[in-house]
Parts: C-alpha cells; sequence; structure tokens
C-alpha cells in the first residue's frame, strides 16, 4: 500500500518500547511470567502462519493479523482474551480488510484438522463458527476499530530496488517475516524494520553497503537497534535444522493453562 | 483519536458492563432515519460531553450481522477502515463504534441533508457563487482522499451529505478503496450508472483517482442543470449519452481506450458545442467542466489541479457554507417530499411563484436547446418529476424499465442495482462463496 503512513492511524497508534511486552494485571494475578507472554505471542504468530498456508491468502494478510494479535495484547490480558481463538479470529479480520476474505467455515474446518489427532490440549483449539464471529466484535473493538496498518514489505522491495542488491530479496524477505515474531511492528515504522532487514542480510552475506546506508536520511542508531533486536530474538529461539523457531510445546501448555485456569 | 483513552487503558473487565448500556446511557434513541445498504440508521443525542459539546445530535448506524455467518459486514468493515483514516471537515466524521447486543453500531455525525434534495428542491436556487461552493466542498474532501490514496467510488448527490452550518461532507464509503497498489486489479462495477466514467463503463479494470473527478464532473453538471446530466438506461446506452455530449473518442485523443475489456466501437458523433449544454455557465465553468469530463483519464484534471482552477479564484467568490441555500431538514422534509412534485401544480409553492416560474423556465430553455433529439424525453422528464414519488422509491428494476422505453417516464436515478452489487460482492469473494455453506 503506497497510501501515506505518516499520516496514517498506524504512525499516530507507534507505542514505546515499554508499552509492549507487558503482561496484563490480569494475567500477571495468574501468574503468567513475562517470558511465557512472550512465548504465547510467538507461538500464536507461528499458529497464524499455520493456518494461512491452509487457507492460502497473501503474505500481508499474515502480517496484518499478527499486527492485530499483538496490539490487542498490549491493551487486554490473555485470561479474558483467549490467545488459541483471539489467532484465527485475527486471521479472519485481517482477510476481510486486506479484501481477501477467508470464510470462518475454512478456517474453522482447517483448525480442527490442524489439531486433530494432535497432544491432548487440542480440545481448547475447537471453536465453532460462532466463537470466531462473536471474538471478531471483541477484536475490533479491541483494536479501537482502527484497522488500517502498514508493512515492511513494500518499502523493502523499493529499497532493494535502490540499493542495487536485489539478490538479498529472498533473504532479507524471510527476515521480514520473522519480525513478526517480535513486537517490533507496534514499535518502528515499517521502512526502518526494513532497513533493519537489509542491514541483517547485508551482513549475513558480504556486502559493504556502508554509503549507501550513509547516503539515505534515516538515524542509523535505530536500524541498527532494530538489528540488534532482530539477532537477539534469534539467539533467544531455539531454531531446528530447517531453520524453524522450536517452542516445547509443554511449556506453550502450560503459559495457555495458566491464564485458562479458572480463578 | 476519541476513544482510544477509554478503551485502551484499563483492563477488559471495566468496559464490558459499560459499553454494554451504552446505547441506553450515552445515546437516546431518537427517530428512524432510514434503512441503509447494510443496516437501519436513527438518529440519536449523544449525552455525553464530547469536545464541549452536550446533547450533540449523531446519527447511528446498526449494522445487521447478514445470517450470522459473515461476522461483520463487509462493507461495513471497508467503510469502518477508511473513516478511521480520514478525517477532514469535508467527510462525514465516524465519532465512535461500539458493540451492543452483538450488533456493531457507527456513530456519525447528524447531517439535515444531501446534495440530492438540494438539486431536486424546485424552491431553491442556486447562484454562481451557491454552484461553486458546492462544487468546492465536493472537491477538497474528495483531494483529501485521494492525498490518502483512498477513491471514493461512489460519488453522486446523495452521498454528498450536507451538514446544520452548511459544510458539504462525503458519506458512505462503503464502495472505497485504497488505490496504492499499482497493479491490482479492481472491479468496474463501481458508481451508479450516471455517474461513471467512460473507462469503467468499457470494464477498465485498473483504474484510478479519475474515475471519481468524472462523477464529481457529472455532479457540477448536475448543479448547473438542476437534474442529472447523463441518465443512461443501460452501460451503452450510458456511453452513448455520453459521446453524444462530447463526441465520440478517437483512438487519438483516448489512445489506451482500444485496448480496455468491453471496448466497442460507437458509430462516430461530432461533440455539440459545450456552450450549448450549458446555456447560464460562466467561461471558467464550462472550461473547468470540460477538464473534468476528458476521455483519457491520464489527461484528465486531477482534484488538486480542479482545485487550482481559476473558475475558483474568479468572481463570484463561492458563496459561505452557512450561507448556502438548503432545503427543510431531512426529518421535517420527509413528509412534505411528495409536494414539491405535486403532479397538477407543479411545486407546492413556498416561495413567490416568480421565482418557480425562473427555475422551469431555465430548465425548459436548457433542454430546449440542447439535445434536440431528446426534446420529446425532456418533456417525458417533466412528467417524472411529477410521479416523483414513485420514480424515488427506486423499486422498479432499472435495466428494463417500460415507461421509460415507451416514453411515459423516463428511468428512476440509478444507484447501484442488486445486479451491479451482487457482481461486485462476487468479484470481491463475497456472497456467492457464502451461498454454498
Amino acid at each position: 500500500m503506497a497510501a501515506n503512513f505518516w499520516t496514517s492511524s498506524h504512525y499516530k497508534q507507534l507505542l514505546d518500547p515499554d508499552k509492549v511486552d507487558v503482561v496484563q494485571r490480569l494475567d500477571k494475578e495468574k501468574g503468567l511470567t513475562l517470558e511465557e507472554f512472550r512465548l504465547i505471542k510467538i507461538h500464536m504468530s507461528l499458529q497464524i502462519w499455520k493456518l494461512a498456508l491452509h487457507v492460502k491468502v497473501r503474505q500481508r494478510v499474515i502480517a496484518t493479523a499478527t499486527t492485530y494479535l499483538r496490539r490487542v495484547y498490549t491493551r487486554k490480558s490473555m485470561t479474558e482474551y483467549d490467545p488459541r481463538l483471539v489467532a484465527p479470529t485475527c486471521l479472519y479480520l485481517a482477510s476481510k480488510v486486506e479484501e481477501s476474505t477467508v470464510q470462518a467455515r475454512l478456517l474453522v474446518f482447517y483448525i480442527k484438522k490442524m489439531y486433530a489427532g494432535a497432544s491432548s490440549s487440542d480440545e481448547k483449539y475447537r471453536f465453532e463458527i460462532k466463537d470466531i464471529l462473536e471474538m471478531e466484535m471483541k477484536v475490533l473493538e479491541a483494536l479501537d476499530y482502527y484497522l488500517v496498518v502498514f508493512h515492511p514489505y513494500r518499502p523493502l522491495l523499493q529499497l532493494l530496488q535502490d540499493a542495487g542488491i536485489t539478490d538479498l530479496t529472498q533473504v532479507a524477505w524471510g527476515l521480514v517475516n520473522d519480525t513478526y515474531k517480535m513486537d517490533l511492528i507496534l514499535i518502528h515504522p515499517p521502512h526502518m524494520i526494513a532497513l533493519a532487514c537489509i542491514y541483517i542480510a547485508c551482513v549475513l552475506k558480504d556486502k559493504d553497503l556502508t554509503t549507501w546506508f550513509e547516503e539515505l536520511r534515516v538515524d542509523m542508531n535505530i536500524v541498527k537497534n532494530i538489528s540488534m533486536e532482530i539477532l537477539e530474538f534469534f539467539e533467544y529461539c531455539r531454531l531446528d535444522s530447517k531453520g524453524n523457531i522450536l517452542i516445547p510445546e509443554d511449556r506453550i501448555n502450560a503459559a495457555l493453562n495458566k491464564v485458562a485456569a479458572k480463578p | 483519536m476519541i476513544p482510544g483513552t477509554d478503551s485502551g487503558g484499563g483492563s477488559a473487565g471495566e468496559d464490558d458492563p459499560s459499553l454494554a448500556k451504552r446505547v441506553a446511557d450515552r445515546y437516546l434513541k431518537r427517530e428512524v432515519l432510514g434503512e441503509g445498504t447494510y443496516g437501519v440508521v436513527f438518529k440519536a443525542i449523544d449525552t455525553k460531553a464530547n469536545r464541549l459539546i452536550t446533547g450533540q445530535t449523531v446519527a447511528i448506524k446498526k449494522i445487521r450481522l447478514g445470517q450470522y455467518k459473515e461476522g461483520v459486514n463487509f462493507t461495513a468493515l471497508r467503510e469502518i477502515k477508511l473513516l478511521k483514516e480520514l478525517k477532514d471537515p469535508n467527510i462525514i466524521e465516524l465519532i465512535d463504534a461500539f458493540p451492543h447486543k452483538g450488533n456493531l453500531h457507527l456513530v456519525f455525525e447528524f447531517m439535515e441533508s444531501d446534495l440530492e434534495a438540494v438539486i431536486r428542491d424546485r424552491n431553491i436556487v442556486l447562484s454562481l457563487a451557491d454552484t461553486k461552493s458546492y462544487l468546492q466542498m465536493t472537491l477538497k474532501g474528495l483531494a483529501y482522499c485521494h492525498k490518502k490514496w483512498v477513491v471514493h467510488r461512489d460519488m453522486k448527490p446523495n452521498n454528498l451529505l450536507i451538514a446544520s452550518d452548511g459544510q458539504l461532507k462525503l458519506a458512505d464509503f462503503g464502495l472505497a478503496r485504497i488505490f496504492g497498489s499499482p497493479d491490482r486489479k479492481f472491479t468496474h462495477q463501481v458508481f451508479a450508472r450516471w455517474y461513471r466514467a467512460p473507462e469503467l463503463l468499457y470494464g477498465a479494470k485498473q483504474y484510478g483517482a479519475g474515475v471519481d473527478v468524472w462523477a464529481a464532473g457529472c455532479i457540477f453538471a448536475e448543479l448547473l442543470l438542476r437534474r442529472p446530466f447523463l441518465q443512461g438506461s443501460s452501460d451503452i446506452d450510458q456511453l452513448g449519452k455520453i459521446f453524444a455530449a462530447f463526441g465520440t473518442p478517437k483512438p487519438s485523443r483516448w489512445p489506451d481506450m482500444v485496448y480496455l475489456p468491453d471496448y466497442v466501437e460507437y458509430q462516430y458523433v461530432p461533440a455539440p458545442p459545450l456552450r450549448t449544454l450549458f446555456p447560464m455557465a460562466s467561461d471558467d465553468a464550462l472550461d473547468l467542466l470540460s477538464k473534468m469530463f476528458i476521455y483519457d483519464p491520464k489527461a484528465r484534471i486531477t482534484v488538486q489541479q480542479a482545485l487550482e482552477h481559476r473558475y475558483f479564484s474568479s468572481v463570484p467568490a463561492p458563496t459561505k457554507p452557512s450561507l448556502l441555500p438548503r432545503p427543510p431538514p431531512k426529518g421535517e422534509s420527509q413528509n412534505q417530499k411528495p409536494s414539491d412534485f405535486n403532479p397538477q401544480e407543479g411545486p407546492i409553492v413556498l416561495s413567490p411563484q416568480r421565482k418557480l416560474r425562473r427555475v422551469t423556465l431555465d430548465h425548459d430553455g436548457l433542454a430546449g436547446s440542447t439535445f434536440r433529439s431528446e426534446k420529446a424525453g425532456e418533456n417525458v422528464k417533466e412528467v417524472r418529476h411529477m410521479d416523483g414519488t414513485t420514480s424515488q422509491s427506486g423499486s422498479m428494476p432499472m435495466s428494463i424499465d417500460l415507461g421509460a422505453m415507451f416514453g411515459s417516464r423516463p428511468p428512476p436515478r440509478p444507484t447501484l442495482n442488486s445486479v451491479d452489487r451482487s457482481h461486485l460482492k462476487r468479484k470481491l469473494d463475497l456472497d456467492a462463496e457464502f451461498d454454498h455453506l
């Protein structure tokens, strides 16, 4: 979307880093730790991704859905907004907003399929269409009805073109995808995230773009800080042989059970 | 950023119970204003002090939740999404949104009237300055949308609402889209037919802000003529009407035309001088009008350029919004509407008889000197105005209107008809798929 980011609600809604990644009071009372809170968000971002692969939507839809999910939890507790339901609902809402509607019926079908025969906790993932539609209204409210989200993908392609390093597209694009496992999109303008991903890609692929970066009129300190955050995140996550993030299922379940437990 | 503070901060527990009672608590429900495309609109009084005003009148759209299968209505969602990004004096303000009893409610500022009512009210005389003011406000709202990369796609007089202070505001963004992506394909089934640009009628899938400019041109013409300018009865007929007015375009004037999906060659007709169509318009008005009606969307004037056109800087200056002539507020006028189209005596005279005659005279003069071939049609038009109540109901199918065919009644003002709507929805992969459920 080429609409103007600087006049958008997205820009106005950008948050201070210390306002993001804060465990809500109700969740804290249930004993949810910050780390568990993060793990659940990562896990749910991955769930959105997996579900999206089944229903085949554009990358933007996944990115928008994940942004919604993360925005919701800067305001609402997981105790009241069950992440297992919020995640598919965000995908449903994002698909409508991004004009490539996925039916709730299909989502419900694939959720059931994904968790059929899975571990013991699969019961809690079973939702009906009605549940998603009810949650849709609550998510809309939690988002304060602000629905337009900008993403780093478009600026990324433009910047790569401008720098003449389109051969790095795949690496950088993958990095941008990974940033949605963090809260970066709630904090930084999308083009800054794109620049950070290019910066990392250059380091990884041994390209020297110092002059190009210097000519850009952006605060390189911020770009470097975002890059550091992304790299720290990779260190934090254990990756499997294919580079996928591995989260021990028992830890996720333990965390989810905390917020699901009746007081 | 109205609700951001109260719903954003606290934990959710405090929000829900208060919200449930909000309609009763905050908004005092009044009479139903009308049935929208996706729900009922009613008038209400906002009891909460908002921007230092208490007792502000608002219009609340209660959005029906389909058959409880599709969730929040898609059109409503588009409107919410865009209106949350668009804040401008010439765009309707979405004040609030909230769920109540399972339905989503959208709270808009209350608007007294709309431009269609102004144009149609025969008791209103629009001076050159008045017309200029209405057009300027329309273009200002549109310019703001285009600056934000939003195409409205449903510009027509009854989507241009008029506030109690005379400000004209663009409303109904249910068809609007963000058009940033250059290669995205859009449906051409947008706009009510009479306001559809030629590229849309030729089936263009990739189009831009120019479609809104064409529609604004039609609205400008309608303000000048006091009747819809190009009243096609089908898409083919619409193109015919356009070509009759501006001449059949040659590929030299519009090179991309021949590549459009639904392009068909029309028999060549030369353009009559624009002056004959708008005998009362000033030279500046005609110049602006001709630029808004340029066939090639790439060459068509942009909204920003239109606003900078000398028409707006030359005398007379646009009338101040608060001084513009307006029909009586919607609520009151509703019962009186038929009286405007009284069959025998013409409009019930609220203003001096002289005034009335002058308007009618202009009207005949226009019709007589313009489409000679349509003279018969024009006479018929008078008849239509007389039984305006029936044509207003709009329940008639518009593609086959026997009345119009046999000359007893020209076609009713078309909106997006059900065929277009369902076509549009199908294009958007919406309802058609839900039907399989």
